[in-house]
């Protein structure tokens, strides 16, 4: 018993102990920039994605030079990125650990959208108010992208891609170029904060432009029988369809369609599922698919970003999501050179204060693809195009004019 | 309400009815399990999708029927590691604690399928090409009353196993008296993991048919099978290997009625009525195992 | 020095939900339902502190007593039956409180805007705590004085005649019946003192995360609720808490450093330490000796 007793307590001290260790660091002048977001689970793949562009995109600025404190001395530039497991409260406990640390000026993320809210949540609403108790630290968000999000906090501010501007000019495209088009179905991911407000914008925007809605299909993020939901789209036999879910059950229906053979003339997705998954899971059956998106390599940035991520690690590669978090690094490092950042453990508050200002005074940002504009609740503009998933790739369907 | 209303509510309820013969299929190892240990092995869903994903190993090696084999044996291989793991070294009489380590060993087997495969669905061969085949006015889909016909042959093998052959007699020695059955010279350690492996097999397979169903194997099918198989297994009978089908197959097609009725958001509200009011007014299921235990 | 403070609001409320857990498996039930009780009382103290303007202590109270009643009621019917069925029908009465507020819309237009749940949107603005200022340090004082006040009553209610009938109840449901026990009266107190103080817990999640829904409250939740108890001992409520402290701050923020391999070693821990100590960390050797091998 006691024996038991004793090795239960060594391990608990050589855990602890590890830990601590792990945190002490070599000394240098660097300067952090963190991130939080999911990095396993499900979802992992996005908060490892962002970590890595992250990195690449340091990396690059480290070749020359690093970045300019305010004091004139140059540092490194170190990524610091936590895991949330796409999970409200462990968001919330890693911000209170990026902010509690005192070099941590500003952080990236969190990935998913419902971990997002909470966390803006839990912020300062606004500046200066001293009779609101919370967190005063600002946050650029790459990837969480669930509508409306940054109007939560003057401290939030956010680089996604606004899907109420990408699917109006998508529909104005098909209805310019497809003006035979008559009828539309919508099929929605109900239980999943981002797919299901998407999908509101995606039936206002059909009905917008000339499309006649007739009707949905639901189904749950974990559903796997989606024969009541394809009958249904099968009887009503719309000319466009579109399905706003993650990949795993946008491939359950789309395989579910090839099954009762329901061919609509064009099939509309969802942003998030652009990416290498769904052509994984059913590539054959998402031939066709058209899906607007804020990253693609087809500028000579983007070509580079996306072989910077390759070369750091070529497990990964650049999509949508983290390639906001690239672009989100580079921004940074202006505004602390802008902002003459000093990076001092004592002038932590201070720091976090300019950073908030150099983003809340920004018009505008470099993206990959062109201009980042900004919104008056701390959105952002982005350009984007569209793509359509053609023989397991995804091609550039059209580039419309911003 | 037009002719085309029942016309599409009773395609949904046939429909329902072929896909709940995976959930019979998973209802049955869950139900075995319970039967010869009385302990409830929450793994064994995660387990099931396990092995069909590593039968996505054999993938483009061997062809499509293989594949399933492959997964059945993987299954088997896996229910024999879960009793190792969670069952062979813990105490009999404590229920909470075998209950706690098939829930970590769930969460283990789910986070390790996320970590390998990053999340991203696997697409999964279908088990034959396309195959509605055409009754009057309504589709059947070929390739689950093939999944109905596998678990109709698995209850009349798994039936004809526990009665006839030794196996089976030491299985149904060992959950009556382990004590005696030892006395008799039967391994309860060896006849306990074949029970295992045995379910493992039927497991393997209901993964493989259920990813080839759908189309495509993700995390995400674990937890639903679990609740899925453990609501099939009660509304059953404890125990009760018919029972597992018959129930299996009512809750496919409640599910797909009720969707229809009420849609998405209320479907599962009333699949868990049904089962509470089956608890409250018929605790022992639909065909009580003999004993009648809890 | 914030950060200790934020996980401290953390261990607080899952030692809460924990606690919860601890009543009813005292009396040797097993509950899957503590989840519902936290998003009833989540949802009602949210909804009133921050639709109804109600100050914190009546609402989380409000809160409180709702999930506690509805535990009451759904008591009656649900402990009728008993192990594993408890364990499915508990589990279907969390999801349906899941499912309802899935599709449960009602929002009011205050000074900061439309507030009030939104159905499958979640429910957000519960800013109560960042507009009254309060420091994390005043939260952490708010959660742990419930805490010490659930473990008084607990501890009292242990040593009182109620604790006895409890335990009684929990270690053998025949003999506690022939020494004329009421069953009944005994289960439904324990599930819905559990109820009240999960639905306390869920009232203080809800102002701790300012925003909820209907993802937080899974089988996942529930099932942590249990493993509290269970891994730290079921004769000692100090058990629940060093569970909570080593699940919460050991496992999952202190093993970051490992990266992405932290969620799977949750799951083989719980394994590991069902493994080696199954009736719980704290549990005193009651002397039972007569658990046997499986």
């Amino acid at each position: 018993m006691k024996q038991r007793h004793k090795i239960y307590g060594a391990t608990l001290a050589a855990v602890v102990g590890l830990s601590v260790a792990a945190a002490a660091q070599a000394q240098e002048k660097t300067f952090k920039i963190y991130g939080f977001g999911a990095k396993s689970g499900v979802v992992g793949i996005f908060g490892q994605q962002s970590e890595v562009a992250m990195q690449a995109a340091a990396a690059i600025i480290n070749k020359s030079g690093g970045v300019t404190l305010g004091d004139g001395s140059k540092a490194k530039l170190v990524v610091e990125y936590l895991d949330d497991r796409c999970n409200a409260e462990e968001g919330i406990n890693s911000l209170r650990r990026i902010a509690s640390q005192n070099d941590a000026v500003v952080a990236i993320g969190p990935t998913c959208s419902n971990v997002a809210e909470p966390v803006f949540g839990v912020l300062q609403k606004k500046v200066g108010d001293a009779s609101d108790s919370g967190l005063q630290f600002p946050l650029y968000t790459d990837v969480a992208a669930k509508g409306g999000l940054a109007s939560m906090s003057q401290w939030a501010f956010r680089n996604v891609p606004s899907e109420a501007n990408m699917y109006k000019a998508l529909f104005e495209w098909v209805k310019a170029t497809h003006p035979e088009y008559q009828s539309f179905w919508g099929g929605v991911e109900k239980d999943f904060a981002h797919s299901n407000a998407t999908y509101n914008v995606i039936k206002t925007q059909a009905g917008n432009n000339g499309l006649q809605v007739l009707g949905q299909s639901e189904w749950l993020l974990n559903d796997i029988n989606f024969s009541n939901q394809v009958r249904e789209m099968k009887r009503a036999n719309a000319d466009v369809v579109a399905i706003s879910s993650h990949p795993f059950t946008t491939c359950g229906v789309l395989k579910e369609m090839a099954r009762q053979n329901v061919k609509p003339k064009l099939i509309v997705g969802l942003t998030s599922s652009s990416s290498m998954e769904t052509l994984q899971g059913c590539g054959a059956q998402a031939e066709g698919l058209l899906i607007p998106t804020s990253f693609a390599p087809v500028t000579e940035e983007a070509k580079n970003a996306a072989a910077a991520v390759q070369a750091l690690n070529s497990k990964y590669n650049m999509d949508l999501h983290n390639a906001a978090a690239f672009e989100n690094v580079f921004t940074l490092k202006e505004l602390v050179e802008k902002q003459k950042v000093m990076g001092r453990p004592d002038t932590v508050q201070a720091d976090r204060q300019k950073m908030r200002d150099g983003l809340a005074a920004l018009k505008q940002t470099t993206g990959l693809l062109g201009k980042v504009g900004r919104t008056d609740d701390r959105e952002a503009i982005k350009p984007f195009l569209f793509v359509q998933a053609k023989g397991g790739n995804w091609t550039v369907a059209h580039t419309p004019a911003q | 309400m037009d002719s085309l209303y029942f016309l599409d509510l009773s395609q949904s309820v046939i429909d329902g009815v072929l896909f709940g013969a995976i959930y019979a299929l998973i209802g049955i190892g869950f139900t075995l399990i319970f039967g010869v240990m009385h302990k409830i092995n929450l793994a064994y869903a995660a387990a099931s999708i396990g092995a069909a994903y590593l039968s996505l190993l054999v993938v483009n090696v061997f062809p499509a029927p293989a594949v399933y084999l492959v997964a059945a044996l993987a299954g088997g291989a896996l229910g024999w590691l879960i009793y190792l793991v969670c069952f062979r070294f813990l105490p009999l009489d404590n229920p909470m604690a075998t209950l706690m380590s098939t829930l970590g060993m769930l969460l283990a087997i789910e986070e390790l399928i996320s970590h390998i495969t990053r999340g991203m669905p696997q697409n999964f061969p279908a088990l034959f090409a396309s195959t509605n085949i055409e009754v009057g006015p309504y589709f059947l889909r070929g390739d689950l009353m093939f999944v109905f016909a596998l678990g109709c042959v698995a209850m009349v093998g798994l039936l004809q196993l526990l009665k006839r052959s030794r196996l089976g007699l030491a299985t149904r020695a060992v959950a009556e008296q382990a004590v005696a059955a030892q006395l008799c010279g039967m391994s309860v350690n060896n006849t306990n993991a074949s029970t295992f492996v045995i379910a493992g097999f039927l497991g393997g397979t209901a993964g493989a048919m259920a990813g080839a169903a759908i189309g495509v194997l993700s995390p995400l099918m674990a937890l639903p099978l679990t609740v899925k198989g453990l609501v099939v297994t009660v509304i059953g009978g404890l125990g009760s290997i018919p029972g597992a089908i018959v129930a299996g197959l009512l809750v496919g097609a409640c599910e797909n009625f009720f969707q229809f009725v009420r849609g998405v958001g209320e479907r599962d509200i009333y699949v868990m009525l049904m089962l509470f009011v089956f608890l409250v007014f018929r605790p022992g299921g639909l065909f009580a195992a003999p004993g009648g235990r809890d | 020095m914030d950060f200790y403070l934020g996980l401290a609001q953390v261990i607080g409320i899952h030692t809460l939900l924990g606690l919860s857990a601890w009543c009813v498996l005292h009396t040797g039930q097993v509950s899957i339902a503590q989840g519902g009780f936290f998003a009833i009382g989540a949802y009602v103290a949210g909804m009133l502190t921050s639709m109804a303007g109600w100050p914190l202590a009546p609402a989380l109270a409000v809160g409180a007593l709702a999930a506690g009643a509805v535990a009451v009621a759904v008591g009656f019917p649900a402990l009728r039956v008993k192990g594993l069925m408890l364990v499915v029908a508990t589990t279907a009465f969390a999801e349906i409180v899941r499912l309802f507020f899935f599709n449960f819309k009602w929002r009011v237009q205050t000074a900061e805007g439309l507030i009030g749940p939104d159905a499958s949107l979640g429910f957000g603005g519960i800013r109560y705590f960042p507009s009254h200022a309060w420091s994390t340090l005043d939260v952490n004082l708010l959660i742990w004085a419930l805490v010490g006040a659930t473990l008084v009553v607990l501890a009292w209610l242990d040593r009182s005649r109620v604790g006895t009938l409890w335990r009684a109840v929990g270690e053998d449901e025949l003999a506690a019946q022939s020494a004329g026990i009421n069953l009944t009266a005994a289960k439904v107190s324990a599930f819905g003192i559990g109820g009240c103080i999960a639905g306390l817990a869920g009232g203080v999640f809800a102002h701790y995360a300012t925003h909820i829904e209907h993802n937080n409250f899974g089988i996942l939740l529930a099932t942590f609720a249990i493993a509290y108890p269970i891994i730290g001992g079921l004769s000692s409520l100090a058990g629940t808490l060093l569970a909570v402290i080593f699940v919460q701050g050991v496992l999952l923020e202190g093993l970051r450093f490992i990266g992405d391999w932290r969620s799977l070693l949750f799951g083989a821990l719980i394994v590991a330490v069902m493994l080696v100590r199954p009736s719980g960390l704290l549990q005193r050797s009651l002397g039972l000796g007569l658990g046997r091998r499986a």
